[in-house]
């Protein structure tokens, strides 16, 4: 079984003519329902008022309204028919400030120029799959910021989004468990013996 | 006598922050499974075998540049604090690093990304870092005119190493403005 794109709309917003075609092609064979184009942010956020599409991909340098002002009007605009909706802002850039700036207009996914077909794919699978609780302040409405991985994390993974580390995580108990069993036999203890790192070999 | 439900103790409410949960309506309709590997390399391929000339966007973009960097030289010592002098230089190259790869002028791609990182550490517009820019621009129209797409093999990385050893060479020369 596999995604039914058919039934999404996508609204890519996009002033470069080639990069829209390639962005709507990529799409298209991804086999979304229906790409929605605009080339720039002014008529963007009037197609999206008046399609209200599933996901917006919006380029960041546009001419006269940019992706960042874009995605603050989707969030902010009380004509917006859906704050909530998922904003990948494709760009060049990949400095932190930038990622930065992006993430505090209330972007969703952030996609690096030049990028693949997976590249894509993957944001959008993330957006499905993982999707961001939103957070509203005196000065922000959009998705939750602090989505962070913890490369040391080694407590237990409770989300049902978290299965596939949940497995891993499983399988590394495992593993040990048994390199734990191996080394105790080894040196001739049973399970409910004590030992110190000097009573085994480890070698 | 303290409240149980005051967060803020007897100070008032500084920062009201609320979350929300939207309901996951793309999930529901798009349903399980993602995509397969099969569908992904036809994407793949489809950017790979685009036939897109990037020349006259790419030369469109150099044109902008250079407008900037003539922008730059007309105020000189200026900082790159003044968004609208850098941004002029800065914005035509993001949009080489970004679209060159698209369609496959790889090198075209990785030298503008060099090019963005000299000036997003560079805090004054000297002459001597309108030099420098001035290098990367006539390097980037030098590939778009030799159409050396991809990588660039040996003579592309001797053009990267080129452009690196002269930016090493400005932060020797002016060591206060090597970034922290």
């Amino acid at each position: 079984m596999s995604y039914k794109f058919d039934k999404i709309r996508v609204l890519v917003v996009e002033d470069n003519i080639p990069m829209l075609e390639i962005c709507k092609s990529l799409l298209l064979t991804f086999g979304v329902g229906e790409v929605l184009s605009a080339k720039n942010g002014v008529d963007g956020f009037d197609i999206f008022c008046k399609e209200n599409p599933d996901i917006v991909l919006a380029d960041w340098m546009m001419q006269p309204m940019d992706g960042i002002s874009l995605t603050r009007r989707v969030r902010n605009d009380p004509a917006s028919p859906n704050q909530y909706v998922p904003v990948i802002l494709m760009t060049g850039f990949s400095e932190k400030k930038r990622v930065v700036q992006a993430r505090d207009s209330g972007v969703t996914e952030f996609l690096v120029k030049p990028f693949t077909a997976k590249d894509l794919y993957k944001r959008i699978a993330q957006i499905i799959e993982r999707p961001r609780q939103f957070v509203r302040s005196e000065d922000f409405f959009g998705p939750d910021r602090r989505r962070k991985a913890v490369v040391n994390f080694d407590g237990p993974y409770k989300r049902e989004s978290d299965a596939d580390m949940a497995a891993l995580q499983k399988k590394r108990m495992k593993e040990a468990s048994k390199q734990l069993d191996r080394l105790r036999n080894k040196a001739g203890l049973s399970k409910g013996d004590k030992f110190g790192a000097t009573d085994i070999d480890f070698t | 006598m303290p409240k149980k439900d005051d967060t803020h103790f007897n100070m008032t409410k500084k920062r009201t922050v609320d979350f929300h949960t939207p309901p996951n309506s793309l999930k529901y309709k798009v349903g399980q499974g993602g995509l397969s590997d099969d569908i992904l390399s036809k994407a793949q391929a489809l950017l790979e075998n685009n036939t897109t000339d990037f020349r006259p966007l790419g030369e469109m973009y150099l044109d902008s540049m250079m407008r900037g960097i003539n922008a730059a030289k007309a105020c000189p010592d200026s900082t790159t604090q003044d968004e609208t002098i850098i941004a002029a230089i800065l914005f035509p190259a993001m949009q080489l690093k970004a679209n060159g790869g698209m369609f496959h002028y790889n090198l075209v791609t990785s030298i503008s990304d060099r090019l963005i990182q000299f000036l997003e550490v560079i805090d004054e517009i000297d002459p001597d870092a309108i030099e420098i820019v001035m290098a990367f621009h006539t390097t980037i129209r030098a590939i778009l005119l030799g159409q050396i797409r991809g990588d660039g093999g040996q003579r592309g990385s001797d053009l990267m190493n080129a452009l690196v050893d002269a930016c090493y060479r400005y932060f020797e020369k002016y060591p206060d403005k090597k970034p922290d």
